[in-house]
């Protein structure tokens, strides 16, 4: 058996050897030609001018192109892959991210106002720097907060709002009648900040067009290629069989790299009009600022507890961020992908949301790793750990009386979704022995006496992973199919080629869909090579996110391995001259059970092709395809833990130790699920402790437009992480597989925040938002000395 | 613009080449040599994983103009991998899963390179404080530290 194994990663050798094969490493016969981009130094501005006279005549220039050549041209607008209705049933003020700046309006810094195509790189930004833009400046907002206040300039007027939808989910009467009657109440402000997902690889595009047969082709850092398929059709009306989209080797996604990005449309139009291949490659700077953003909702929630310090209800008021336009998925995180969750790991009898959607002169916001379940954890969780502390409970005591019990699963959450399976108690036993939980109060106890600041942080929930079904997945809004697809080619000598929707970009599939597919066809695993990213040779795909892939794309090689067999075992049948039934297949044989009766895989495979002996009814060929539909989504759920000391000088938090406890279901391979649990602790441990996507908040311009700006997490800022696992069985997909992407960052905001508040409530600090700076700290101690004395 | 020319060796081979002044090591490398193994991530130099060897040292080839670079010897990644194999380093990468996306897996091995032959058996602590110059998004450091450590103790022998 190859599933459960840690082997070891099939495709790092050429990553290691610098083989790799990224977007920017692509060489084609053609020259290729490089876009540059004229973007919106400003907020919000009308845009008076464009003149491209002395651009368009300066050497190595092929064209230039505004977004009055984008109009005349006929291209069409985004569209939302998620929208979503405003709980009244009317549309949602739907303002979609425009490709190019069409309207006479820039809304956010960085919009594209022009795009230079020349024959390299310093000539294309040479000409970019000589367009002639002229601005009006407007009035702008880049606070969330701050968005439906009275005096906020409007970022869309038509609308007289900057408010995109409201949504409300749950139980509103219950939840009030729970607060009133609740012997304590809890009540905290609990913003979450902007963040970004900076993947190392910065975004990329090349785009082709094959005039002599009418075809395109574009090379892209995505995460679901074929998903960009169908958006071409909206923004260059390319109808999908013209066109191949190939998203090679990618260097990190993490949600960000999911969306068709005005750069990827322009690119190709770029192409089309120049008559080259053009290119263009992110600067950091460029990326920082459009890549999409993440999180950014300002949240106010209040719990009520009984005098045991049992959670009677919960209620949120939210302002979710889109920024200066609807992203392709945002609707979703502010919707789907977290008001489902809001119950955590807890058994809590009423919870009421309500989410005001919201623009800003900001960059469009959209799905990070988590997207809306990292917001989700954080709100909820703080508030336990605030309420823990009021009442005077240990807070690991207080969660634990609140869990769901392992005999209550499937269990209904008061918001509506039913979590199919979990243990939390038994991750929570498992946390507190890891810990090693009551020496750590001790500790904290004696270093307090010393002056010193430890903190322990907690956090406990669930995660809403494998988006399908398709059926669900559209009446939570999704306008496209959450299925995903496989096929499995037996070649005539019995090698295999599996062909997946979905796209790799760090999670090793090459690895673990062989380790599945080589299970079920009883082959040696280096027999099977995978073909992902790439829409001209696999049939359809929606892709990698929202931790979907194993039980999607997964079971889909799973099934599409197991009807092979079937079909093979015909074939073997009839030249064995025995019943299907009596086949055994393993180690690349036939036998005939309980006999020494023995025939080749492969020369079954070469007579699956090449004989005419062969039972009459049974088609000739030996490839099988399965578009799997899962039955449920899954339901991972995780206990964090964690120990953070606050340096009594300067404020510094320093994360000495983090341990999590994952219930993922089924385990392809456990070097890969620890892999992806670190990188997410270490995006959660940033998003708490050190980044923010940070806007002066009087002249809209953004702060955070390099890695010196930027603050993602270095070795030195992270521990090393202790992990266990406790396995129960998702009941929605044969493989009893969860999903295992998203674990880390959903907990670590809440963990981390939740361990430095626990670390200075001695002194009176009841919350200080994200990033927990030392400056942030600082102040808050502050202010709670200020007001307890 | 005026183009100069330059003489350097790249892995081992003797390199003469006529660029723009302003071209920069790691565009040099890539494009006009095609060792695309070398990897841009943030041109200002905090990421890493553009990181070579310049006379056996590390440099990040976004900060380095060509044409500094008269008369010196460059490695990269494509260069440390020996005719019977992976450099012990990048077997230590594969064996400890020290590699997700393989974006700044370059940058990171020729790091660990030069920390393991700086530093005998370099401490966790060591690994991820002479680490501050690279970015890894991916794997939230950890196993880049155990592959680093593994790594020098297979050059030790």
């Amino acid at each position: 058996m190859y599933v459960g194994q840690a082997i070891r990663r099939r495709e790092d050798d050429r990553f290691l050897l610098g083989r790799g094969s990224y977007v920017e490493d692509i060489t084609l016969d053609d020259p290729i030609a490089h876009a540059a981009f004229v973007r919106s130094p400003h907020a919000h501005a009308a845009v008076t001018r464009v003149d491209a006279a002395r651009a368009a005549a300066m050497p190595g220039v092929l064209a230039v192109l505004t977004g009055e050549d984008w109009t005349r041209a006929g291209n069409g607008e985004a569209e939302g892959v998620w929208p979503v209705k405003d709980m009244s049933g009317a549309d949602a003020r739907t303002v979609n991210r425009p490709f190019i700046c069409v309207d006479g309006t820039v809304r956010c810094v960085g919009e594209i106002v022009a795009m230079v195509v020349a024959e390299d790189r310093h000539q294309a930004q040479d000409a970019a720097e000589a367009i002639e833009v002229d601005y009006e400046e407007k009035p702008a907002n880049t606070l969330t907060a701050r968005a439906l206040d009275a005096d906020t300039p409007l970022v869309h007027p038509a609308h007289g709002t900057n408010e995109v939808l409201v949504t409300e989910h749950g139980l509103k009467e219950e939840t009030e009648a729970a607060l009133a009657k609740a012997h304590h109440v809890t009540e905290v402000v609990v913003p979450t900040n902007r963040v970004t997902a900076a993947s190392i690889e910065p975004r990329c595009y090349m785009g082709h067009h094959d005039t002599v047969n009418d075809r395109y082709t574009v090379w892209t850092t995505n995460q679901a290629p074929h998903i960009v398929r169908r958006y071409f059709t909206k923004s260059l009306n390319i109808p999908e069989h013209k066109l191949r989209v190939i998203a090679p080797d990618v260097g990190g996604g993490f949600g960000m790299k999911l969306y068709h990005y005005p750069e990827e449309a322009l690119v190709l139009w770029g192409a089309i009009v120049s008559g080259r291949p053009v290119r263009w490659v992110g600067t950091r700077s460029e990326c920082l600022l459009g890549d999409t953003h993440a999180r950014d909702h300002h949240t106010v929630g209040r719990m009520g507890f009984d005098a045991e310090g049992r959670i009677l209800g919960v209620k949120f008021e939210t302002l979710g961020a889109f920024g200066a336009y609807e992203s392709q998925w945002n609707a979703s995180i502010t919707n789907a992908y977290h008001f489902t969750m809001l119950s955590l790991a807890y058994d809590i009898p009423a919870i009421h949301t309500t989410v005001r959607a919201v623009y800003t002169n900001a960059t469009p916001v959209d799905a990070y790793r988590g997207a809306g379940r990292p917001e989700t954890v954080y709100q909820v969780e703080r508030l336990i750990e605030n309420g823990a502390h009021e009442m005077g409970i240990d807070p690991l005591e207080l969660r634990a009386r609140n869990l769901i019990p392992p005999e209550k699963f499937p269990y209904q959450t008061a918001i509506g979704i039913t979590y199919d399976s979990g243990d939390p108690p038994a991750l929570v036993e498992k946390a507190r022995a890891l810990a090693n939980y009551d020496a750590l109060r001790a500790e904290q106890a004696a270093l307090r006496a010393e002056g010193q600041w430890m903190g322990i942080g907690i956090c406990a929930f669930f995660d809403m992973a494998g988006a399908g079904p398709v059926k669900m997945m559209n009446d939570l809004g999704a306008k496209i199919g959450c299925y995903d697809v496989a096929s499995v080619r037996v070649h005539p000598d019995g090698r295999i080629t599996v062909f997946a929707g979905s796209h790799s970009h760090g999670q090793g599939h090459e690895t673990t869909w062989s380790q599945i597919a080589a299970d079920r066809l009883g082959c040696n695993i280096e027999h099977i090579d995978l073909v992902e990213g790439d829409t001209d040779r696999v049939p359809m795909g929606i892709g990698t996110w929202g931790s979907r892939s194993l039980s999607t794309a997964g079971m889909a090689v799973y099934t599409a391995a197991d009807r092979v067999v079937a079909k093979s075992k015909r074939m073997a049948a009839h030249m064995l001259e025995c019943a299907p039934e009596d086949l055994d297949l393993a180690d690349g044989e036939f036998t005939v059970k309980g006999t020494d009766r023995k025939l080749s895989f492969a020369a079954v495979a070469n007579a699956s092709y090449h004989s005419g002996d062969r039972p009459p009814d049974l088609e000739i060929g030996l490839e099988e395809t399965s578009f799997f539909d899962p039955a449920d989504c899954t339901y991972p759920s995780a206990v964090h833990l964690c120990v953070v000391l606050v340096d009594p000088e300067t404020c510094a938090v320093t994360l000495r130790d983090y341990w999590a406890v994952d219930d993922v279901g089924t385990v392809i391979n456990p070097m890969v699920l620890e892999g992806q649990v670190h990188g997410g602790l270490a995006q959660g441990i940033g998003q708490a402790l050190m980044e923010e996507c940070a806007y002066d908040p009087e002249s809209g311009q953004y702060l955070a437009g390099t890695f010196m700006d930027y603050a993602v997490p270095h070795a030195e800022d992270v521990p090393s992480f202790g992990l266990d696992s406790h396995f129960t069985r998702a009941l929605g997909n044969p493989l009893g597989a969860k999903g295992a992407g998203e674990s880390g960052t959903i907990g670590a905001p809440a963990c981390v925040c939740n361990g430095v508040i626990d670390a200075l409530w001695h002194l009176g600090v009841r919350q200080v938002t994200q990033p927990m700076t030392p400056k942030k700290i600082w102040r808050a101690i502050e202010d709670a000395q200020r007001a307890q004395q | 613009m005026a183009q100069v020319s330059v003489s350097f060796t790249v892995n081992g081979r003797e390199v003469t080449a006529t660029v723009d002044p302003r071209t920069l090591l790691v565009h040099f490398l890539r494009e006009e040599l095609k060792l695309t193994g070398t990897h841009v991530g943030c041109d200002t130099s905090q990421c890493g994983a553009c990181t070579v060897h310049l006379d056996g040292r590390p440099a990040k080839s976004c900060a380095l103009l060509a044409v500094q670079l008269e008369g010196c010897a460059i490695t990269t990644i494509e260069g440390v991998a020996g005719a019977d194999g992976m450099h012990p380093m990048q077997s230590a990468f594969k064996e400890h899963h020290g590699l997700q996306c393989g974006f700044c897996t370059p940058g990171m091995v020729m790091m660990g390179i030069d920390i393991a032959s700086r530093h005998d058996a370099p401490s966790e602590e060591t690994i991820r404080s002479e680490l501050e110059g690279n970015l890894c998004r991916c794997t939230g450091y950890h196993n880049i530290v155990r592959s680093i450590a593994a790594g020098a103790q297979s050059m030790r022998g």
